[in-house]
């Protein structure tokens, strides 16, 4: 009683930390009741909690003793379920060592228990209240969208891609990508599932008897092919992209220019081969429910080229939405949520 | 704890800062009340001291006075005394002296002391030693002076002689 009169008086701190590849965003909001009373974001070159750290979270906790301070789960092991039954759970991932979330009573996020202990005792300086996984960020992001729509979800941070797929609400499919592990053994693969293709498609042709071919007949068959060039064009082209949402095409139109240098075009390509593999474990593997997709929406936390949305386009072809979020901030939104602020 | 693994510690409005301000404010009138309760009790064991000396003072006064009256008694029973020792050394040394004044022929048996004179009995041989011996200074000291003699019988005479001084004399030497 008391203490909640005492809570009234003061404001709220949320301190929103979210690690990238090589440093640290902190986004501070003090909130009263429920108005913005003052906000500020800081990047620090560490993914370690350093003195200038500390000193900057506590120049604003000091102000009230109602602080939050949130990180985003930045664990490689973590990832999400299509199910909240427990005894479906461990088919997906082991249950003992992780963490879990249950989300609406439909899909379960985890993590690893070390992993949150890890993040527990790096921020004991300054103490940690919230983690949140990076999958109830992207679902509650995509919230109008995730209800509805079947489409493949993927929040892209520096150094990682959360990857889901919903359907009406139901997650079918979800995996956490590190593109720094990741990267080098990914490249293998796809250079793995590449050759044997080829191999393949050489011996096809070379089982292919070019003597046994009708030319003439063939003729009509290239004049369909003509056909279906003609139906390719431009035209065709922006029908399709009428099809877009506005709000979709407004998201579009805010997209940052990015300029095409080699490390971004190298990163892009690394979550295009991410994406690509991703998708490919959901299509093949049994124990997700696979179903066509057609749509992505991309949570774009680091400003990704348009390289990436150019290769999902061309080389899978989804139609590709890319909105932007400021990852502390939407981390913050949770936080909000959580306080019912 | 809805989408977060862990649960947000427990925040509490009494920060340390508050704690500190608190506890500070609360020794502050703890020592008020506690400086307020000393001063009251003092103030009054102060009252109850002073009603015990008032008494104290009064009881004395009232025994000073007494002891003044004691005093005085005392003083007059001092002077009464010093009065009597006067009295009683003068006439130790009168009676003295009268003994001195008494010769070797003559015996005294008996000797009366009156407020205003002296009677005394005794035998002497003759009248003329008497009168020669003892009834000259007697008739010195005293204004009157009375003698009767009857003869016993080995022939000596027996005395009485009966001495005054006058009342004026004595109201003048007290």
């Amino acid at each position: 009683m008391l203490d909640n009169f005492f809570e009234s008086l003061y404001n709220k701190v949320l301190v929103n930390i979210v690690v990238k590849r090589a440093s640290t965003d902190i986004y501070i909001e003090i909130r009263s009741k429920s108005a913005l009373v003052d906000s500020c974001q800081e990047s620090f070159d560490s993914i370690t909690l350093e003195e200038s750290m500390v000193d900057f979270i506590k120049s604003y906790t000091k102000e009230s003793p109602f602080f939050y301070i949130t990180v985003l789960d930045m664990s490689d092991v973590q990832g999400a379920a299509p199910t909240c039954a427990k005894n479906r759970l461990e088919f997906y991932y082991d249950v003992h060592a992780s963490e879990h979330k249950c989300y609406d009573n439909k899909w379960t996020y985890y993590t690893s228990k070390t992993d949150l202990y890890a993040i527990e005792k790096a921020y004991k300086k300054v103490g940690v209240d919230y983690i949140y996984s990076p999958f109830a960020m992207l679902a509650n992001f995509f919230k109008d969208k995730v209800e509805t729509t079947m489409a493949m979800y993927i929040l892209i941070q520096d150094s990682f891609i959360s990857l889901s797929v919903f359907d009406s609400g139901e997650l079918l499919y979800a995996e956490h990508l590190d593109m720094q592990t990741s990267g080098e053994s990914d490249d293998e693969m796809l250079s793995q599932e590449i050759t044997p293709a080829s191999e393949d498609d050489l011996n096809i042709q070379e089982s292919i008897d070019l003597e046994d071919v009708d030319v003439v007949d063939d003729m009509e068959d290239l004049d369909d092919f003509g056909d279906i060039e003609d139906l390719d064009s431009l035209e065709e082209i922006d029908e399709f992209s009428e099809h877009q949402d506005i709000e979709e095409e407004f998201y579009e139109a805010d997209e940052p220019v990015i300029e095409n240098d080699d490390s971004s075009f190298n990163e892009d390509y690394q979550r295009y081969s991410l994406i690509h593999t991703a998708l490919g474990h959901y299509y093949n593997d049994e124990k997700y429910e696979s179903q066509f997709i057609e749509n992505v929406y991309i949570a774009d936390g680091v400003g990704v080229s348009g390289d990436l949305k150019r290769y999902l386009e061309e080389e899978m072809f989804l139609n590709v939405y890319i909105r932007h979020l400021n990852l502390p901030m939407e981390l913050s939104e949770l936080v909000k949520m959580e306080l019912n602020l | 704890m809805k989408l977060s693994y862990i649960a947000a510690r427990k925040k509490s409005a009494f920060t340390q800062e508050l704690q500190l301000l608190l506890s500070f404010f609360t020794i502050t009138l703890l020592m008020l009340f506690l400086t307020y309760a000393f001063l009251l009790f003092k103030n009054y064991t102060f009252v109850h001291d002073k009603n015990a000396k008032l008494m104290e003072k009064s009881d004395v006064i009232a025994s000073i006075d007494k002891m003044k009256v004691q005093i005085e008694f005392i003083e007059k029973q001092k002077a009464l005394s010093e009065k009597v020792y006067t009295k009683n050394t003068v006439l130790k040394d009168s009676i003295g002296n009268l003994f001195d004044l008494v010769p070797m022929r003559i015996t005294l048996s008996r000797a009366e002391l009156l407020h205003n004179g002296l009677i005394l009995y005794g035998i002497t041989p003759n009248k003329d030693v008497y009168n020669f011996m003892l009834e000259a200074p007697l008739r010195s000291i005293f204004h009157r002076t009375y003698s009767s003699f009857y003869p016993t019988q080995n022939g000596w005479l027996r005395f009485v002689s009966t001495n005054y001084i006058d009342n004026e004399e004595l109201l003048d030497e007290e």
